[in-house]
């Protein structure tokens, strides 16, 4: 018989080792400040939701502070803020909302059901902000469309650009087939498209060595 | 000596059970949403039309064009090869398996940079590097790139430059012939010009 | 955090060194537990001794659960380490081969080399027809290039097959270990009794 068979003791303090090793990193788990909510397909589905965007026209209630349970929040910087922004807004910006107290500011108004609305200097400012914010399960955040830009520019009859689509996005301003056809005459060319052979990701196929 | 071993046989045993308690995320692997609201709080993923085209032209192989719009859209007009992933067949292995190449600039692009750039937070969540969105998107890219707007005779030096780079890559991708005077030096620049400029054209 | 190279951690050229230093702890652990006695691996096979058997297996479950709770700690990312791809056919054919070959010499690749350290004569031979036998078979490989080559399933794992949690094979697979050290025990014990202690 080997030694080790009749001396189990080591192989037991091994395995304390290894078990109070698993119990250190239980103790000391990472709690995330935040958490997905949604699965990467649950993301894509709600930006379709329509009931996470925020309309210029929405605003006038807003500034008239007909609207309760509606926060504003500017997420462009500091000394920008300063010079001006929608009335009523608050200011957070782009580089604090990792900060803890925002987001939990972002909780507590979740908490009360208080609407928060972000923008930023154009809608894409914000959109990324908003995205995140959905996804870990801040259902009451939206996204000011056309950002502060188009509410500084209609800020005089924010009711009329309820008409209005030039703030609107994902939408083709030109018909760019015509535009950018060849000027020879020759028109528009309906070719149906040849797949373009572009490299792909393989999984590594090496082979590695074994015992 | 038996003892020892029945105290080692049950630790193991309940590590074992344990692991059905631990919560395995079987999705993709993703990124920590905190870093991931640090990256997009950056500025950094932002290409203008002027670099794309310039890209375009010099046939850098390390570009990757990826066109979110619809099919339909696509089919209709794309930039020269990009390749078409719509924005809601993202999860789709494989388009997936487009990105996340070593070495490879992959450039979003749609109508303008909403879609694009909710496609980047959308990959950057799934943890690829190298992704940018151009800025603007296509109805930029028309307004800078097919139909460019000559600046005004007192415009600075740069702005002049842009445009004769614009209306050298818009040669390039319509076939448009140039006013002659311009045509020797638009070619040229179409080489040489190095350092990004200001846009001429704000978009 | 981990994988530490590939997450950036620890440099790329670091690996050669971590190899070497692995290499050397898991030439020793072999050496600690007997594996440099040809007798005391082939025993599994004969029925006398099962010594093989516990320290694989138990180095084996312990790595598994403990990849798993690592990966649950946020120590290790299981979705980054390397999966062998699997060749289906090639792989029982080699098994097979590897398993006469471990009855009829007494050692395996790795611990043929822990004998040789330790001055085995037949460990020696053993390794000097174990380069012998790469050298035949790179000479034939054009033989059998095709079949080597064939049934690859790629970098495939038990979970992705049949779509079962990791964690559930992980559990049967401690359970069978478990019951394998208390039956080979006890088989171990009526074996041994009309059998002469060896010494290594």
């Amino acid at each position: 018989m080997h030694i080790h068979e009749l001396n189990p003791w080591r192989t037991l303090i091994a395995l304390s080792a290894f078990v109070v090793l698993l119990i250190v990193g239980f103790l000391t788990m990472h709690k995330p400040l935040l958490t997905y909510e949604k699965s990467m397909s649950e993301s894509v589905a709600a930006l379709e939701d329509s009931d996470a965007y925020f309309y210029p026209w929405q605003l006038e209630d807003v500034i008239g502070n007909k609207a309760g349970n509606i926060v504003l929040f500017d997420i462009r910087d500091n000394f920008v803020f300063g010079q001006g922004h929608i009335p009523g807004a608050e200011n957070m910006s782009a580089n604090n909302l990792t900060r803890e107290e925002n987001i939990e500011r972002l909780k507590a108004l979740r908490d009360n059901g208080t609407t928060v609305v972000l923008y930023g200097e154009d809608e894409l400012h914000a959109n990324g902000p908003w995205m995140l914010f959905r996804q870990v399960g801040f259902s009451n955040v939206k996204l000011l469309l056309g950002g502060y830009r188009y509410y500084f520019e209609h800020k005089d009859d924010l009711a009329a650009t309820k008409n209005d689509d030039s703030y609107k996005k994902g939408i083709a301003r030109f018909n760019y087939a015509e535009m950018a056809a060849p000027e020879d005459g020759t028109g528009v060319k309906h070719v149906a498209k040849q797949p373009v052979q572009v490299e792909r990701r393989q999984k590594s196929n090496v082979a590695a060595g074994g015992c | 000596m038996n003892r020892n071993y029945i105290i080692l046989t049950l630790i193991m045993l309940i590590l074992a059970f344990g692991t059905l308690f631990l919560k395995m995320d079987d999705e993709l692997d993703q990124v920590d949403p905190e870093i991931l609201l640090q990256e997009i709080i950056q500025p950094t993923r932002y290409v203008t039309t002027d670099q794309v085209a310039k890209m375009i032209i010099k046939g850098d192989p390390s570009l990757m064009l990826i066109d979110v719009r619809n099919e339909e859209d696509f089919q209709n007009y794309s930039l020269p090869r990009s390749v078409n992933i719509p924005l809601d067949s993202l999860l789709n292995p494989e388009n997936l398996s487009y990105l996340g190449i070593k070495g490879t600039k992959v450039v979003f692009v749609s109508d303008d940079d909403i879609k694009a750039d909710q496609m980047w937070v959308l990959t950057k969540r799934l943890g690829y590097k190298g992704t940018y969105v151009m800025k603007g998107g296509l109805n930029c890219w028309m307004q800078t790139i097919i139909e460019p707007q000559q600046p005004s005779g007192d415009a600075s030096y740069a702005d002049q430059e842009t445009y004769s780079f614009r209306k050298g890559a818009q040669m390039y991708f319509t076939g448009a012939s140039a006013e002659s005077s311009d045509d020797a030096k638009v070619e040229v620049q179409v080489q040489r010009r190095e350092k990004s400029s200001v846009a001429a054209g704000g978009c | 955090m981990g994988p530490l190279i590939p997450n950036g951690i620890i440099g790329d050229g670091w690996d050669f060194v971590i190899a070497i230093l692995i290499g050397i702890a898991f030439g020793f652990i072999l050496e600690a537990a007997g594996f440099s006695s040809s007798r005391n691996l082939a025993g599994v096979f004969y029925g006398y001794n099962f010594v093989v058997l516990r320290v694989f297996f138990t180095a084996l479950i312990v790595a598994m659960v403990g990849i798993m709770y690592f990966d649950y700690l946020g120590w290790l990312d299981l979705s980054k380490i390397f999966i062998l791809p699997t060749y289906l056919g090639p792989m029982i054919v080699g098994g097979v081969i590897m398993g006469f070959g471990f009855i009829l010499g007494g050692y395996c690749p790795g611990t043929s080399f822990t004998g040789v350290a330790i001055g085995k004569l037949d460990a020696l031979f053993f390794t000097i027809g174990l380069y012998v036998g790469i050298f035949g078979f790179s000479l034939a490989f054009p033989l059998f290039e095709n079949f080597y080559n064939s049934g690859s399933l790629g970098n495939v794992t038990l979970t992705d097959v049949t779509g079962i949690p990791a964690s559930y094979f992980a559990l049967a697979f401690t359970v069978v270990a478990l019951a394998a050290f208390w039956g080979t025990m006890f088989i171990e014990k009526r074996v041994r009794k009309n059998m002469k202690q060896y010494k290594f």
